[in-house]
């Protein structure tokens, strides 16, 4: 029940803040002047597989960096003290803010890979069939990676004692490990890197999750 | 009357720093008890193990019957908290706050639109429900985080510094609104900085310093320990060149000029009070002295509290 509330609550509060609209509208317009900007003009990478590992590496420090600076400045001006005060699972303020952001990033990602998608087709004529397995497994693995970075933010936000160090230990420590997880099985050279890397990164995001939750729990406010 | 509040041989610390020192109280259902005591003192300690937002600590700790922090579930239905410097996120409205912390508490549709109202007229936020709570002034803010405390009619309000930068309207009309609350069968423990206000309503009073309650009890009985009413104030229009023949007067311990128009006047504890500001009086228009008024020193809790902090810090 109260997670319900926090969740739709969260939902309302980015919605609110007009930082959904900055992400459906500003990512897929980045998206766009990257690729008119590339070098690469040969045009052998699909719109949409750049803008699906667009999305994966901005959209990602973005969600991470989002959770990151709400949870922190939450904590400390004491906003959660209201609510744990009432029969409130601290879990669920956790998880339901990360489902929030990871939502509201993943349906950037959709329609950035949509936007990618109808500027492929434009310029080719059709989706030819290599392009549509490389986008979805492009999307797969944004939507992976956009998790474990959100999971990291909220690891970071629980324990980061400030805005700067959050930020900082995103850049310079999850940057890494979530790209590990994202390059490891690639390079590996298996025929289910993919996979890998998708399994790989959900049980970075459960792990992240998981040890949030334990030193949030233990947190007294 | 039912203990609602108990609190035994409770010790708190962090790392080196003692933040409750086996502090001890009972709190009867219905009271008023103003927690009062420098910055520091460990009752914001006090009151987070109170409300559950602290669990690691030792003794013993129950309200209503329910111990603390084994039963915290119990007890999160009847308390209503308002934390210091209380806060909200940025975006909402202040009817969005009091929505979702109404639902929270286990408030549903008709019953937390009427809550809602009910409290949104009580503290006089009927013009500011559809704003931003971040666009409020402190003081409103506050009166917002007194109201979600309100919501779902608890049996206990905790409130650490409920009157701090309130006008002074809103201050009489939040201490009215308690009074009445406390009439009403609701336990309330609140913390300030502003004596007169705990003076105001509290009905028991608790001292704290350095994590240890120096003395808990109603204003009389803190004030006896220290003060007794052995002393007279004269205000006087003119003060003739004899006044210090009034130290002359059987009974009378010292007189001391404390103003150019006022003087304070000190009674040995065995004689009659009445009976010597009669001859007080009569003397000091003897000596022709003007006298605009007349009258024993009451001391306030500004002065019990500085008496018990200094005589405390001094041991």
């Amino acid at each position: 029940m109260s997670f319900q509330i926090l969740f739709n609550d969260e939902l309302k509060g980015f919605y609110k803040s007009n930082v959904m609209i900055i992400l459906w509208i500003g990512l897929p317009v980045i998206s766009v002047l990257l690729y008119l900007w590339s070098p690469d003009t040969s045009g052998e990478m699909p719109f949409s597989v750049l803008f699906a590992t667009m999305m994966s590496s901005l959209g990602g420090s973005l969600a991470a960096i989002m959770i990151t600076v709400h949870l922190i400045h939450e904590r400390s001006r004491h906003v959660y003290e209201l609510f744990l005060v009432r029969p409130v699972k601290r879990k669920d303020l956790l998880i339901s803010k990360f489902l929030a952001v990871f939502i509201c990033v993943a349906i950037a990602c959709v329609l950035s890979l949509l936007l990618g998608l109808i500027i492929d087709y434009f310029q080719r004529g059709s989706i030819p069939d290599e392009i549509a397995k490389t986008t979805f497994e492009s999307f797969c693995l944004s939507l992976a990676t956009i998790a474990s970075w959100c999971a990291a933010g909220v690891l970071i936000g629980v324990f980061a004692p400030t805005v700067l160090v959050g930020i900082i230990l995103i850049i310079f420590v999850v940057n890494n490990v979530t790209s590990l997880a994202l390059l490891l099985p690639i390079m590996m050279k298996s025929t289910y890197s993919i996979l890998y890397s998708v399994i790989l990164s959900a049980i970075l995001t459960f792990i992240f999750l998981t040890i949030a939750m334990l030193i949030f729990n233990k947190k007294q406010f | 009357m039912h203990e609602f509040i108990v609190f035994e041989n409770v010790s708190k610390r962090y790392g080196n720093l003692s933040a409750l020192d086996h502090v001890s109280f009972n709190i009867s259902e219905g009271e008023i008890f103003g927690y009062i005591g420098p910055n520091g003192a460990g009752k914001t300690t006090t009151i987070k193990i109170i409300v559950g937002l602290i669990k690691e600590f030792s003794g013993k700790c129950t309200i209503a019957d329910y111990s603390m922090p084994d039963n915290f579930i119990n007890i999160q239905r009847l308390v209503g908290y308002l934390p210091q410097d209380v806060a909200f996120q940025e975006w909402r409205t202040v009817d969005h706050a009091l929505k979702t912390l109404g639902k929270l508490s286990g408030l549903k549709n008709a019953e937390l639109e009427q809550r809602i109202k009910a409290v949104v007229n009580l503290l006089e936020l009927t013009d500011v429900t559809n704003k931003k709570i971040q666009k409020l002034s402190g003081g409103m803010i506050q009166k917002v985080g007194l109201a979600q405390a309100l919501l779902h009619k608890p049996k206990l309000l905790i409130l650490d510094e409920p009157l701090s930068g309130l006008d002074p309207t809103s201050r009489y009309m939040i201490k009215q609104t308690l009074t009445e609350l406390s009439r009403n069968g609701t336990t309330i423990f609140f913390s300030s900085h502003i004596l007169s206000d705990v003076q105001d309503i509290a009905t028991t009073i608790g001292i704290l310093n350095k994590g240890r309650l120096l003395k808990i009890g109603n204003l009389n009985e803190l004030k006896s320990e220290f003060f007794t009413t052995r002393e007279l104030e004269i205000s006087l229009s003119y003060l003739a060149e004899g006044w210090r023949n009034l130290n002359a007067l059987p009974g009378v311990t010292g007189v001391e000029q404390t103003e150019p128009d006022r003087l304070i006047v000190s009674i040995d504890k065995n004689v009659d009070m009445d009976e010597i500001s009669h001859y007080i009086i009569k003397q000091s228009l003897e000596l022709d002295c003007r006298i605009r008024s007349f009258k024993p020193v009451i001391p306030d809790l500004d002065d019990v509290y500085l008496k018990y902090i200094s005589e405390d810090n001094k041991s």
